[in-house]
């Protein structure tokens, strides 16, 4: 009786929705449709397919061998991935502050009243459209210990060469500096798009009131960028979280694992050792490590302004 | 009007007939095509339009289509896209050994030994231990032996001569340390050091230890590969530990960059050694600026070494894919990449000695060798010559020991005997599967 009445249930229900699609507009459909491709066939398999690798053990020629949960065994006592973990981290310790510090400054420079201000916005934009290879080679090339620029100045100065790319407590440093170097022009960006919704009257009434340009900045200017401080934190660790190109061309993940980052590791699990199935599980671990660091950072940066 | 229609019917019959006859002689006349992959550098490119064309211009039924190998970080990861895929070509030319195993497991190749008069050829054109040694543990042959590229130490004649190092000095370690106290110093007045004797790779990829620490440990092992015949691993040894030792001991005393250099540095003057094969003898001729002279040595081995000095042979070979649907003239094509004539207009081209028995000894190519006398000493040492095992976890074993090399030697944070076992540990790790 009961079943009969859930199979009742369901027919009308589904009789419902077929009316609706009979009575609606079918344009709609057709334009979301690209859309909706896009969305299967690269998103929503890719993820699915991954997904189901975790738990299998794969070497993209042999067929797929169901591994049960030994991938997440293996990542637990991995010592070379939690060492990525921690470079990783050690990256980021470095690069979100520098990034938000400079791009901040540079862009309440550029918002103001300078010469050749277009130029610098664009030269500063630069770095960022240039092909991340391209500039990784010339800082290798900056920063080589023996030939490099960098060193040829210290040592004209009288100072020893620093081995940048060759010592392991250097080098994920050396890195950071170079990522933020590339990536500032897109921060600079954001915050002069955020600098420039700042109304101009909270300055003109700080300044009746007395407040000088420092107080300004740090009553005025910095809480009302907070919205972009979180964007550009947010955005910051996604980029930084997901590190690749920069040591996978210039030290390929050393010295002594210095600079191997979890993506860098993952690419060669999947694509030097062929081990898919690890490879997925390393990524799953990346996005939920992504997920949750910037759900903490929501939570502690995104305060409500009093404007 | 029913003969009417008897004549038409008779004319439909005649009209499919003729049709149907028409497209049989077409069928059997259209030629057959094939995919042929050469690896994608210019010398091997050049060789590749030569004989292709020559080939197509000689066979119209079976016309030979070439495209080097796409571009990737290796062609092991083409090839293995290319099977997982189903987009391999007919025949390849560039296949390494040490990925043969991950070819076959994805049943990629063909069983050459099948093809006919397989082993008739194989074995008039090349040494019997070198079709043995290309054998796969299931009986067949999935790759047929073609060249290899004996590495040897390339070293500036005039550097050398300048700074007092006689080469045979360098065959040795204990005179190979010497000779690097020597070169290394700065001479531009800049406070840097500006010139040594070798730069080891300090890159950490895989591939890189083959031209320093796997060529070392074969020449210090007297021919021992990192595994034994069982496939267990075997590089746990004293040969292991001394080179690690001898290369340490090159960084440790500052006697061999520890970074990048930009350009070519032995043309460039600025480093009197490298391990190379007979492919850099073109380069070199091209590329060396005026006065510049270079010669080859085998590699350094431990002081006390006897026998003779065997090296990494760098072997690749050409296989036929389990895809193509014309394996029988692949075949016929292969026999001719490889024929006498073909071997001859390959050295001339990139210099890399086939696998060609008595190849010095032979009328046809002894103008070859009269006019490179070099190219003797790689043929030479072709006799003496390691390739990889065949295992499907070797470029994950050479990780592992890029790990140990880097920690130990390049940034000195292990004992040479400790980086040894933990890579030995790690191989023995990644062997077991998980």
């Amino acid at each position: 009786m009961k079943e009969a009445a859930v199979e009742e249930r369901q027919q009308s229900c589904f009789a419902k929705l077929k009316r609706e699609f009979r009575s609606s507009d079918k344009v709609g459909y057709i334009m979301v449709l690209p859309y909706v491709l896009h969305f299967l066939i690269f998103i929503a398999y890719p993820l699915v397919f991954a997904f189901i690798l975790v738990f299998c053990k794969w070497d993209i020629v042999s067929p797929m061998e169901f591994a049960g949960l030994r991938n997440i065994e293996r990542l637990m006592r991995d010592t070379t991935f939690w060492t990525a973990v921690t470079n990783t981290l050690r990256f980021l310790a470095l690069h979100i502050p520098l990034q938000i510090v400079l791009a901040l400054l540079i862009a309440v420079v550029l918002n103001g009243p300078i010469k050749l201000r277009s130029f610098f916005r664009g030269a500063f934009f630069l770095p960022f459209v240039i092909s991340g290879a391209v500039v990784t080679i010339l800082w290798q090339q900056l920063y080589s210990t023996d030939a490099g620029v960098f060193n040829l100045v210290l040592t004209k100065l009288g100072a020893n060469p620093v081995p940048w790319l060759t010592d392991p407590s250097i080098a994920i440093y050396s890195i950071a500096v170079m990522a933020t170097w590339k990536n500032i022009g897109f921060y600079i960006i954001l915050f002069l798009a955020g600098l420039q919704n700042v109304p101009r009257e909270l300055y003109e009434a700080a300044s009746i009131d007395g407040a000088d340009k420092s107080t300004q900045f740090w009553k005025i200017t910095l809480p009302l960028l907070s919205p972009i401080t979180l964007l550009v934190v947010m955005l910051s660790t996604i980029g930084g979280f997901g590190l690749f190109i920069e040591p996978f061309v210039m030290t390929g993940g050393g010295p002594a694992e210095s600079t191997l980052s979890v993506v860098l590791y993952l690419y060669k699990n999947a694509f030097q050792f062929l081990r898919m199935g690890y490879a997925a599980t390393i990524g799953f671990a990346l996005a939920l490590m992504i997920f949750v660091v910037t759900l903490v950072q929501r939570k502690l940066l995104d305060v409500e302004q009093p404007y | 009007m029913r003969t009417n229609i008897k004549m038409r019917g008779a004319a439909l019959v005649a009209v499919a007939l003729m049709v149907s006859l028409s497209c049989g002689l077409i069928e059997a006349k259209a030629p057959v095509t094939i995919t042929f992959w050469p690896s994608s550098n210019p010398q091997e490119i050049e060789f590749a339009k030569i004989i292709v064309s020559r080939w197509n211009k000689n066979n119209p039924g079976i016309q030979v289509k070439m495209e080097p190998l796409p571009a990737s970080r290796s062609t092991e990861e083409v090839l293995l896209a290319a099977i997982a895929a189903g987009t391999t070509p007919d025949v390849c030319a560039n296949i390494y050994p040490g990925a043969i195993s991950q070819y076959i497991v994805g049943k990629g190749l063909y069983p050459h030994d099948e093809l006919p008069g397989f082993y008739d050829f194989v074995y008039e054109r090349s040494p019997k231990e070198i079709v043995d040694a290309f054998t796969y543990k299931d009986g067949h042959v999935y790759q047929i032996p073609w060249k290899a590229n004996p590495v040897m130490l390339a070293y500036n004649v005039n550097l050398l001569k300048e700074n007092g190092i006689d080469p045979a000095s360098l065959a040795i370690y204990s005179g190979f340390l010497e000779a690097a106290e020597k070169l290394a110093k700065d001479t531009d007045g800049d406070g840097r050091t500006d010139q040594w004797l070798y730069s080891p790779s300090t890159d950490v990829t895989w591939w890189q230890r083959f031209f320093d620490f796997y060529t070392l440990y074969i020449a210090a092992s007297g021919g021992k590969t990192l595994l034994d015949s069982s496939g267990k691993v075997a590089f746990e040894d004293d040969a292991a530990v001394e080179v690690f030792t001898f290369l340490k001991t090159l960084f440790d005393n500052k006697l061999v960059p520890k970074g990048t250099l930009i350009g070519d540095q032995f043309l460039g003057g600025r480093i009197a050694t490298t391990i190379t094969g007979p492919y850099s003898i073109p380069y070199y001729d091209q590329n060396a600026p005026d006065g510049f002279e270079y010669d080859f040595i085998p590699v350094p081995v431990p002081d006390g070494h006897k026998g003779p000095v065997v090296t990494y042979g760098d072997p690749k070979n050409i296989g036929i894919f389990a895809n193509s649907k014309h394996p029988h003239e692949a075949w016929e094509f292969v026999k001719f990449i490889m024929s006498k004539e073909n071997d001859l207009l390959w050295l001339e081209i990139t210099s890399q000695p086939p696998y060609r028995k008595d190849i010095v000894k032979d009328p046809m190519f002894a103008p070859y060798f009269k006019n490179n006398p070099m190219m003797s000493k790689f043929v030479v040492q072709g006799a003496y010559t390691r390739g990889v095992d065949d295992s499907k976890h070797l470029i994950e074993i050479f990780d592992a020991i890029s790990k140990q090399y880097d920690l130990s030697c390049v940034n000195s944070r292990k004992t040479p005997k400790n980086a040894v076992r933990d890579a030995a540990r790690d191989a023995r790790d990644i062997l077991a599967g998980w």
